[in-house]
């Protein structure tokens, strides 16, 4: 049984873990919860390689590693780059009959934050889904360079506040509107492309599990809570993800083979994204009068994304 | 099974050909390359053996030579034998990634063209990105013509996949005056290659999911200084095993390689150093003045660059008067690295010689027998007179005023 | 009352994070700085459980992090009604699941974020946090009382 079942979450946690503890990622960090998810929703062995970043920098700390599987790092741009030439050298090794197990299965998957999906292993990424390898790269998307003590990334929102787009007296935080990395990566042609969200579980399993028996590249982003840089209580990483995507911050849905979208998450009450903005700190200067009108915009934004997403579905295009 | 490639016993071919042929022997599984002047015929060469069936393997062109050797680091530790080629700025791109594939011991090889580093742009061959990687951790080998480019790629695959070395090998060639230049070459069978260089044995396998292995762990100041000791004392103690290799390939092929190459020297008064395809020149300049002047002149060519072989190159050059040692590199503000080196192990010799530099062929500048005659007279001048006559450092085949740095300090 | 070794496996957290006294020579770190997670033969490691796992002492299952907590969840199995919120959502695998149901905490790697209560739907709930150094008997002797609706 290659892929788990999870009808439901009792049956889910008769899976074992296969990301151990001890990793040294902050109290509360969505990052394990959502690479955890990734790990037990199979039983394939796995190829994970990771970009520089937190998840990395905490989980193979010489002497001790969290990964069950085998698992690279190179450096903070090329983990799909670094996926794509095991996933060569599987193919090579098994037409020429020199693994150890010729028909083990096994799926190749890369993490990467939004520091290096989005920015610097932008180009790598791109590359390697171009060159239609067999592999899911997931980015853990916190909205900044949590690892380096919270920067800009072109995933950080309009109107938060990071070290390196400061609101000020002078200023409302981050000028520009965040890069949309899943349709940048369903017109790359990808075979399947989803945004999820680790409050989601069920939502999340089956995204990845898609990803997973989709043969070709398959690109997730998922969003990742930062309890350190969006400034909140540790203990309400699932109830701030609750609000990503009740307010459709995060709206949860995924693309088939570019252009058949699917809505997998509706929310019965539509929250607004002050909600959502008023519970973290990276926001809170925001609601000074002189910012009030960026939360408008923000919810504008959100509105017409929303609004665009459904007609997409709806048309099938 | 791979189709069979017919062979001649004398073929013509130019470095790279050579080069890709060796890849093509050895069955390298996968190359991950982005092309780059004068290198790009080699991944070429292999993509089209892959096409024809000559080889089992994937070829991945990648998108930049960061990605090349990312793809070539993902694909050793997934256990088989990978090789790339680049020059130049495609080098300087994939830097990064050459430090990060000798401290995970993988045993890659990758096919250096040489060729200058902008700015100003230049496609020709010195040895700028040579020197570039020269603390990179990776053994590097300099092939100073076309047979030497196949043979030395051949021998790195067994190097760098020796179990007690498990290290990385450049194999160099001077940019087209090897790579595009037309000469003989003797290859081997494609029997007597495979059979030389030999299966390609795993090492900390992420295929093998019996053990699964964690590659690229994070050390701070507790850990680093000790991994980076080991790689080097790895690196050190390659040598007596690229010695080894090399007296190997001479059983199969009759052609002997050594780490530090001697020509002329047995009874010699004068001396250059040198690298890559300037050692073929400095032989013919040395031959003529001997017969010509009646100068005891010789040349030494270090064929092994890293581990760089501080006590052949001293045993080489103790008894000689005068030596100019030839740096085809910008140094940067600096005496060249090749003369910083050689000196300094001529300094732990009895005898010290004198010891010039000489900056040259940036570029691709031509360097020529009566250019390598005139440096061998100035030579034989410091010899005569007991001590430099000149600047220690010159430019040699500079437009313009003299260009020279410092002088001997005498009491 | 919970084991505080509850399904540990021998080694489970047994070296403090940073603890010096793994520091080996240049000659005895591991080549290429390469960590193999398990001894012996791990094919299918995946359909074992934890406890049945032979981790080797590279695998941060055998480090601790439990001197990060200053308040630790304490989980109360009466009021249980295993629905698996807090396995699914524990960030440092550190609840103990088995057979769909909720044994405990895994006291070796849980940093005490909390999360586990957070998600917690039971009335009361079933996993509360106390101070580190409240014993486990006492904490479970002070559980509150199932609240009413309008208290909520």
């Amino acid at each position: 049984m290659a892929i788990t079942s999870i009808k439901n979450l009792k049956e889910f946690s008769t899976n074992n873990d296969r990301f151990e503890g001890a990793h040294t990622l902050c109290p509360g960090c969505a990052h394990s919860m959502i690479v955890r998810e990734l790990m037990n929703c199979t039983d394939d062995n796995l190829v994970i390689s990771s970009n520089t970043g937190c998840l990395e920098v905490s989980t193979a700390v010489y002497p001790f590693t969290s990964w069950d599987t085998s698992w690279i790092h190179i450096g903070f741009e090329n983990a799909a780059t670094a996926v794509s030439g095991a996933e060569a050298m599987h193919k090579a090794r098994k037409k020429k009959g020199t693994l150890k197990d010729n028909d083990a299965p096994v799926k190749f998957v890369a993490f990467g934050g939004d520091g290096s999906t989005y920015d610097i292993g932008f180009q790598w990424l791109s590359g390697a889904v171009e060159r239609g390898h067999d592999f899911t790269y997931i980015c853990l998307d916190n909205e900044n360079y949590a690892n380096t003590g919270g920067q800009r990334s072109s995933a950080t929102p309009i109107g938060a506040t990071t070290t390196t787009a400061q609101a000020g007296s002078h200023s409302y935080g981050k000028k520009e509107k965040k890069k949309d990395m899943v349709a940048i990566m369903a017109a790359h042609g990808a075979p399947y492309v989803a945004q999820l969200a680790p409050n989601k579980w069920k939502a999340m399993a089956k995204g990845f599990q898609k990803a997973l028996e989709t043969e070709g590249p398959c690109f997730i982003n998922t969003v990742s809570p930062c309890c350190t840089e969006w400034k909140f209580d540790p203990k309400d990483t699932i109830g701030i993800t609750d609000l990503a995507t009740d307010s459709l911050m995060f709206p949860i849905y995924e693309i088939i083979d570019g252009h058949e979208l699917n809505i997998l998450y509706r929310p019965k009450n539509i929250i607004g994204v002050e909600e959502y903005m008023g519970a973290q700190g990276r926001y809170k200067h925001l609601f000074k009068p002189e910012n009030r009108h960026i939360i408008d915009k923000v919810q504008q934004d959100v509105n017409e994304y929303w609004d665009y997403l459904q007609r997409r579905e709806e048309a099938r295009i | 099974m791979a189709e069979k490639y017919d062979l001649q016993e004398r073929e013509v071919w130019d470095g790279n050909f050579a080069a890709s042929q060796a890849l093509r022997q050895a069955q390298v599984d996968v190359v991950a390359a982005y092309p780059i002047t004068p290198s790009t015929p080699i991944v070429e060469n292999y993509g089209s053996y892959v096409a024809n069936g000559y080889i089992d393997g994937e070829f991945v062109m990648v998108e930049s030579e960061h990605a090349a050797m990312s793809g070539c680091v993902g694909a050793s530790a997934a256990g088989g034998r990978v090789s790339t080629a680049t020059s130049s700025q495609g080098f300087a791109l994939m830097t990064e990634v050459l430090y990060q594939a000798s401290g995970m011991r993988l045993p890659i090889v990758l096919n250096v063209v040489n060729r200058a580093l902008a700015s100003p742009l230049n496609v020709r061959g010195d040895h700028a990105d040579m020197y570039l990687g020269r603390d990179s951790g990776w053994i590097q080998l300099d092939a100073f013509n076309a047979q030497e480019a196949y043979d030395l790629a051949l021998c790195a695959f067994r190097i760098g996949e020796h179990h007690d070395v498990r290290l990385p090998v450049m194999v160099h060639q001077d940019g087209f005056i090897t790579s595009h230049t037309a000469q003989n070459v003797y290859p081997l069978s494609d029997e007597v290659a495979y059979n030389f260089v030999g299966d390609f044995k795993p090492v900390d396998d992420m295929l093998d999911f019996s053990r699964p292995v964690t590659y690229g762990a994070q050390t701070e100041e507790d850990w680093h200084f000790e991994h980076k000791a080991r790689q080097h004392k790895a690196l050190m103690d390659s040598r007596p095993i690229i010695d080894e290799i090399f007296a190997d390939f001479e059983k199969v092929s009759g052609r002997k390689y050594n780490r530090v190459e001697s020509y002329d020297m047995e009874d010699a008064e004068v001396a250059i150093v040198a690298l890559g395809t300037t050692v073929e020149t400095a032989r013919v300049a040395a031959k003529e003045l001997r017969a010509e002047e009646g100068i005891k002149a010789g040349v030494v060519a270090i064929r092994c660059f890293r581990p760089f072989p501080f006590d052949m190159v001293r045993d080489s050059l103790e008894n000689v008067k005068s030596v100019a040692v030839l740096d085809r590199s910008s140094p940067g503000g600096a005496m060249g690295a090749f003369f910083n080196e050689v000196s300094a192990a001529l300094y732990t010799t009895p005898n010290r010689p004198l010891v010039t530099n000489f900056i040259y062929g940036l570029g691709g500048r031509d360097f020529s027998i009566s250019e390598a005659k005139r440096i061998f007279k100035e030579q034989k001048a410091h010899a005569d007179a007991g001590h430099i006559t000149t600047d220690i450092q010159q430019f040699s085949g500079l437009r313009g005023p003299h260009l020279g740095f410092f002088q001997t300090k005498r009491g | 009352m919970q084991d505080l070794n509850l399904l540990a496996n021998d080694n489970r957290g047994q070296t403090d994070l940073g603890n010096s006294s793994s520091l080996v020579g240049w000659d005895e770190v591991t080549q290429g700085t390469i960590l193999q997670s398990f001894e012996g033969d791990a094919t299918g490691i995946a359909q074992k459980k934890a406890e049945e796992r032979s981790y080797s002492t590279f695998s941060s299952y055998t480090a601790t992090v439990a001197s990060w907590r200053v308040k630790k969840p304490v989980f109360n199995i009466d009021v249980c009604i295993d629905c698996q919120n807090c396995w699914v959502w524990c960030p440092d695998s550190s609840i103990l699941s088995r057979d769909k149901q909720m044994l405990g905490i895994d006291y070796d790697h849980c940093k005490g974020c909390e999360v586990c209560v957070e998600v917690c739907p039971t009335n009361p709930k079933s996993l509360l946090m106390f101070s580190e150094y409240t014993p486990l008997d006492e904490a479970l002797s002070q559980w509150p009382e199932k609240k009413k609706k309008e208290e909520k």
